[in-house]
């Protein structure tokens, strides 16, 4: 019997994930560079691109491997010395969208139901609850090689959740789906996490997807932790707008000299691509005067404004400067 | 008016007890057996375990049906050793090993089970000891199941060991030499399954390694006039020249190696295999 995994939700003092100098090392590569981190209730987004640590942090947060350095706390638990005592308490759906073909989706889920350790007849109504939550309540009995890759990315989410975890770790689940299953996608999440008090952590490249649903953000880039907190905290209610300069003979620098002024006044300043700059402050109208000011000052000729909110891609962009 | 109702579960919390490793261990042994021999599975994967169980169990219920029904007239000349009735299920085991055993850990690797088990209360070793408890207790039927049931059958029929005593060294010695059969060859064909992602291939290399140094051996020994204990390395026939070893008999094909140098081949054997296992999953990615 395993116990001893503590729910956040039911205890405020545990953090859902608790990292502190998480260092993992691949012979010369350093797949995470000392990592502090902590994870509070809610869906959390784990971003980066392709390389940034992700998939070695989910597998430590899972036990799978040891750290390096550093330590880590999932639930309350060491996964290195109390892995499978934590894995009981974990659902976890991973990237590849592979499955046993000619296994029926309710006798999948049970079976890992089960393997999750509930009785035999709790897994079969629980398999059968959780498919139904994700809509495949109807083709529960239909083989798992005879579904479509939306119905399958939901048959992995009924399988995460079928053994009430406490957490659930989700690695790219909207990956191969239209926009209208993506959309269908995230709202399950945001349904598993509001309404049945799991916790997510969701593992994507995609930027907008996570500032959609989640809660908090695990930002990593080349191993290193570029941001860790809420959402809100993170790219907080900044706006800002969108300026394109038009190109004149007479003033060729114009659109980096803009930048450098607005810089210069404090304000975050995207100019990658070409005569276009995004300026993010903390109020538009502060923003919108000081684009005004820096154009005139500098001579440029102005081609449009749109107003725009921060954005989660801007964390990266300042990380790598 | 009717006290019918519809209740809508929906989605609900389990605050019950979690069985751990144990039920982790037991849960994946159990659908594991169960697919192998292809129960809960389409008709055609149901097909090759039913015609090897046939095969497996023909010759006993033949000697078992000739003792009822011509015993008599018999006298017990065609009635062969308990030890003998594992070689009468040698092919149906050899197709069982190279066929079916595979099955049992390829399949995960490929359709993505073995990362998702890995999510779970199990680790590598535990899978690993969930796969031998599903491939050892399945070959076992096959290679213990015919022995047990002429022993049975003899049993009813008054043909049986005199007194209990006996009747259970029988039976002990039964499943000695029937786990050891059964031990080597799931080793050998969990060491090759192990090797690759692809079922056929493991087939193949199961039959190659089994079939080939078999061959080979046989025909240095035979031929060559080569030494003896040569027949050490031959996988396949091994265990069952332990077989007559076990019940007190030479038998034919290993007379001048000793009982202990076949009994430490044997175990020499799977050893090798379940290295060879535990050092492939050690390094196998999960996530």
């Amino acid at each position: 019997m395993t116990t001893g995994a503590r729910s956040p939700r039911d205890d405020g003092v545990v953090h859902v994930i608790e990292a502190s100098g998480l260092t993992m090392q691949f012979g010369s590569q350093r797949a995470l560079d000392a990592v502090d981190l902590q994870v509070h209730s809610g869906i959390t987004g784990l971003v980066g691109a392709n390389g940034a640590g992700k998939t070695t942090f989910m597998s430590i947060a899972l036990g799978l491997r040891p750290a390096t350095a550093g330590t880590i706390r999932v639930l309350g638990l060491d996964p290195r010395t109390q892995g499978h005592e934590l894995r009981a308490h974990l659902g976890y759906g991973p990237e590849r969208n592979q499955f046993p073909d000619d296994m029926r989706a309710s006798d999948y889920v049970k079976h890992l139901a089960e393997v999750r350790g509930l009785p035999r007849d709790e897994a079969r109504g629980r398999a059968s609850d959780a498919l139904w939550l994700v809509g495949l309540g109807e083709e529960r009995f239909r083989p798992l090689g005879t579904m479509s890759t939306g119905q399958r990315q939901r048959v992995k989410l009924a399988q995460a959740v079928a053994a009430a975890p406490s957490l659930v770790l989700l690695d790219e689940p909207t990956d191969g789906l239209d926009p209208v299953q993506r959309e269908e996608m995230l709202a399950l999440i945001r349904q598993i996490s509001r309404e049945y008090g799991i916790d997510v952590l969701l593992s994507s490249h995609l930027l907008e997807e996570v500032e959609r649903i989640c809660d908090q953000v695990i930002a990593l880039d080349a191993g290193r932790l570029v941001a860790n907190g809420r959402l809100v905290d993170l790219i907080g209610a900044d706006e800002g707008v969108v300026v394109e300069l038009v190109e004149v003979p007479d003033r060729p620098r114009a659109a980096e000299a803009v930048a450098a002024r607005l810089r210069a006044r404090g304000l975050h300043v995207r100019d990658d691509v070409g005569s276009r700059l995004e300026v993010i402050g903390p109020d538009a109208g502060l923003v919108a005067d000081a684009v005004r000011d820096a154009i005139a000052d500098e001579g440029a000729r102005l081609g449009r404004v749109v107003r725009r909110r921060r954005r989660l891609e801007d964390l990266f962009a300042g990380a790598s400067r | 008016m009717s006290d019918a109702r519809i209740l809508d579960r929906g989605y609900r919390r389990y605050e019950g007890r979690r069985s751990g490793v144990t039920g982790a261990v037991r849960s994946v042994a159990w659908h594991t057996a169960r697919s192998i021999l292809g129960i809960g599975r389409s008709g055609r994967h149901k097909v090759f375990p039913i015609i090897v169980l046939v095969i497996a169990f023909l010759p006993a219920l033949g000697f078992l049906a000739l003792t009822i029904l011509i015993g008599d007239l018999l006298q017990g000349e065609l009635r062969p050793d308990y030890w003998e009735m594992f070689g009468f299920s040698f092919f149906p085991t050899l197709l069982f090993t190279a066929l079916v055993t595979p099955e049992a850990i390829v399949r995960d690797r490929s359709n993505g089970m073995f990362p998702i088990y890995l999510s779970t209360p199990l680790t590598r070793p535990t899978y690993l000891v969930a796969k031998v408890i599903a491939v050892l207790g399945t070959m076992a039927i096959i290679v213990l199941g015919p022995p047990l049931l002429a022993l049975i059958g003899y049993t009813f029929q008054n043909l049986g060991p005199d007194g209990l005593a006996n009747w259970v060294w029988v039976l002990v010695r039964l499943l000695g030499a029937g786990l050891v059969i059964a031990g080597l060859y799931t080793s050998v064909s969990m060491a090759a399954a192990s090797l690759t992602r692809r079922r056929a291939f493991a087939s193949v290399a199961v039959i190659l390694l089994l079939l080939g140094l078999s061959i080979a051996t046989n025909l240095l020994v035979e031929t060559a006039d080569a030494n003896t204990n040569l027949l050490l390395l031959d996988p396949l026939g091994l265990p069952l020249g332990m077989a007559p070893r076990v019940f007190g008999e030479t038998g034919d094909e290993y007379t001048g190696v000793s009982t202990l140098a076949m009994a430490s081949a044997c175990a020499g054997w799977i050893t090798g295999g379940a290295v060879v296992v535990a050092a492939r999953y050690r390094k196998l990615a999960a996530v």
